[in-house]
């Protein structure tokens, strides 16, 4: 079990990683919560690992995403200090600098519905569909539709940001 | 002539479909042209979305070693079964002590408890024995205190005197087997912090079978556990005998079970090591009024009712003690 969670971690490590990092959109956060996701299979041991792995993933950038939403309203209740303010800096240093086009593709994912969303980037993770179905409650049949919205939506999406570029890409 | 949908060609690209849907929709494509053309189209359109999300990867990623990954989880799996370890054995003990004591208090209905039975004098009681000394004892308004004030050492009066009082104000009455349930009693003990654990006095170590016969089988234990060590000291003119059982759990740990007069074993308590020079205990009531239970620190659980005390050394969540105790009275109940 430990040798097949070994290669699981292998092989799918990275992808677990870029999951993660498409919802908490931190490198550093994404890989630490990668390992305890690995920590946990080797603590569980799952029947189902590979599914196991992402269902836990995903539970854990939805704790984060809270936490940092808990962490957000902190720094406003700080910010509307008049005493507090001046002590708050921006934290230039954390800041992600994203190129143009990759925030044009984050802006254009955050657009789908939280459920095509998901899909998607399990899908694009390698999970097939009938450990997508396991893990969103979905009938296997309605993955396929739901991934064929979703893919468009994000295209249409990012080509209406992007108008140039889109018209080619889309018809390509 | 029905053309595929455009999500089952969604699953054809993302081999979500099984073999004989593959073949009925390639057999499909083969002859039609307009299917072909949407067959292309998702797929551009899924490459798209792939070159798109691959834009989104961290900017770097450097797995850490499986083997860190391994001993991070050894060591939570470790963590974890000593904590569902210690909670089997907390209820294992506590399940067995409550219960071989509330049967004890049912079958003595008519000895001691009886004086605490329904009053609160055995909180206030509780909260100055373990560091006060017998003599020192303030009188109080209770039905014990009047003993422990004139007993001066002298215990041998305090339990006439304690049941004296006590048929006065409750009276008469048999103790039933299983008391409804009390308000939550609140009460602290001051343990302090020194000392291992030490046996002063007149102490005999004994064979299980020798202070078998000579307490009655009166020896406070746990089923199932082997004994390391039995003392007892006797108990002075009639004085219930003070007892102390240790014995091994399956983790090497020896915790001892203590039965006697509340003082002697609260004085005991005190001599214990204790991690926190500053202890405090909760203490609750049970289901059974005049029961204060206490925590030490370092996990010892006692409880008292009436100028009895049993206690248990060994981290034993108290609510795992109180728990049991009121499943067990609410069998008792039942019957």
């Amino acid at each position: 079990m430990t040798d097949d969670l070994e290669q699981l971690y292998q092989s799918t490590y990275t992808a677990v990683v870029r999951f993660l990092y498409r919802k908490v959109w931190d490198a550093e956060r994404a890989e630490d919560l990668a390992q305890e996701v690995f920590v946990r299979a080797l603590a569980h041991r799952p029947e189902k690992p590979r599914a196991w792995v992402f269902a836990v993933a995903a539970n854990l950038a939805r704790d984060e995403a809270r936490a940092a939403v808990r962490r957000k309203r902190h720094l406003t209740l700080l910010k509307a200090d008049p005493v507090a303010q001046p002590t708050i800096e921006p934290a230039a240093d954390t800041l992600v600098e994203h190129d143009e086009r990759v925030a044009s593709v984050q802006e254009a994912l955050n657009t789908l519905t939280p459920r095509d969303r998901e899909i998607l980037l399990l899908w694009d993770a390698g999970l097939s569909y009938p450990e997508i179905a396991s893990q969103t409650g979905l009938a296997v049949g309605a993955v396929g539709t739901t991934l064929a919205r979703a893919r468009r939506r994000l295209v249409e999406a990012h080509d209406r940001q992007n108008p140039n570029k889109g018209t080619h890409a889309a018809h390509s | 002539m029905r053309h595929i949908p455009e999500d089952e060609l969604h699953a054809y690209l993302d081999q979500g479909l099984s073999r004989s849907q593959c073949v009925e929709i390639e057999s499909h494509l083969a002859g039609c042209a307009s299917c072909q053309g949407m067959r292309d189209n998702i797929a551009a359109l899924r490459d798209r979305t792939t070159a798109l999300l691959a834009r989104l990867a961290p900017p770097r990623s450097f797995p850490t070693p499986f083997d860190t990954i391994r001993r991070r989880a050894a060591i939570e799996v470790s963590a974890r079964r000593r904590r569902v370890h210690r909670a089997a054995w907390a209820a294992s003990v506590v399940a067995a002590v409550a219960f071989g004591w509330t049967a004890s208090q049912i079958a003595d209905s008519s000895g001691a408890f009886r004086t605490a039975t329904g009053s609160p004098a055995a909180a206030p009681l509780a909260a100055s024995l373990p560091v006060t000394p017998v003599a020192a004892v303030s009188p109080a308004p209770t039905l014990a205190r009047p003993a422990r004030g004139e007993s001066n050492g002298r215990r041998t009066t305090r339990r006439p005197l304690v049941r004296k009082v006590a048929a006065a104000e409750a009276p008469r009455v048999s103790v039933p087997p299983v008391i409804a349930p009390a308000e939550l009693e609140l009460s602290t003990i001051d343990i302090p912090a020194a000392g291992d654990f030490e046996l002063d006095g007149m102490w005999r170590t004994m064979s299980w079978v020798g202070a078998q016969a000579e307490t009655g089988n009166q020896l406070p234990h746990i089923d199932g556990l082997p004994v390391v060590q039995v003392q007892v000291q006797a108990g002075k003119q009639g004085k219930q005998p003070l007892m102390v059982v240790a014995q091994q759990l399956v983790s090497g740990e020896v915790i001892r079970t203590i039965e006697g007069p509340a003082s002697d074993v609260s004085h005991l308590l005190a001599r214990r090591t204790m991690s926190d020079p500053d202890p405090k205990v909760s203490s609750t009531d049970s289901t059974r009024p005049g029961t204060v239970v206490y925590q030490g620190v370092d996990g010892s659980m006692a409880m008292q009712r009436g100028d009895r005390m049993i206690a248990i050394t060994g981290a034993l969540p108290p609510d795992s003690l109180l728990a049991m105790i009121r499943r067990l009275n609410a069998a008792l109940r039942s019957k």
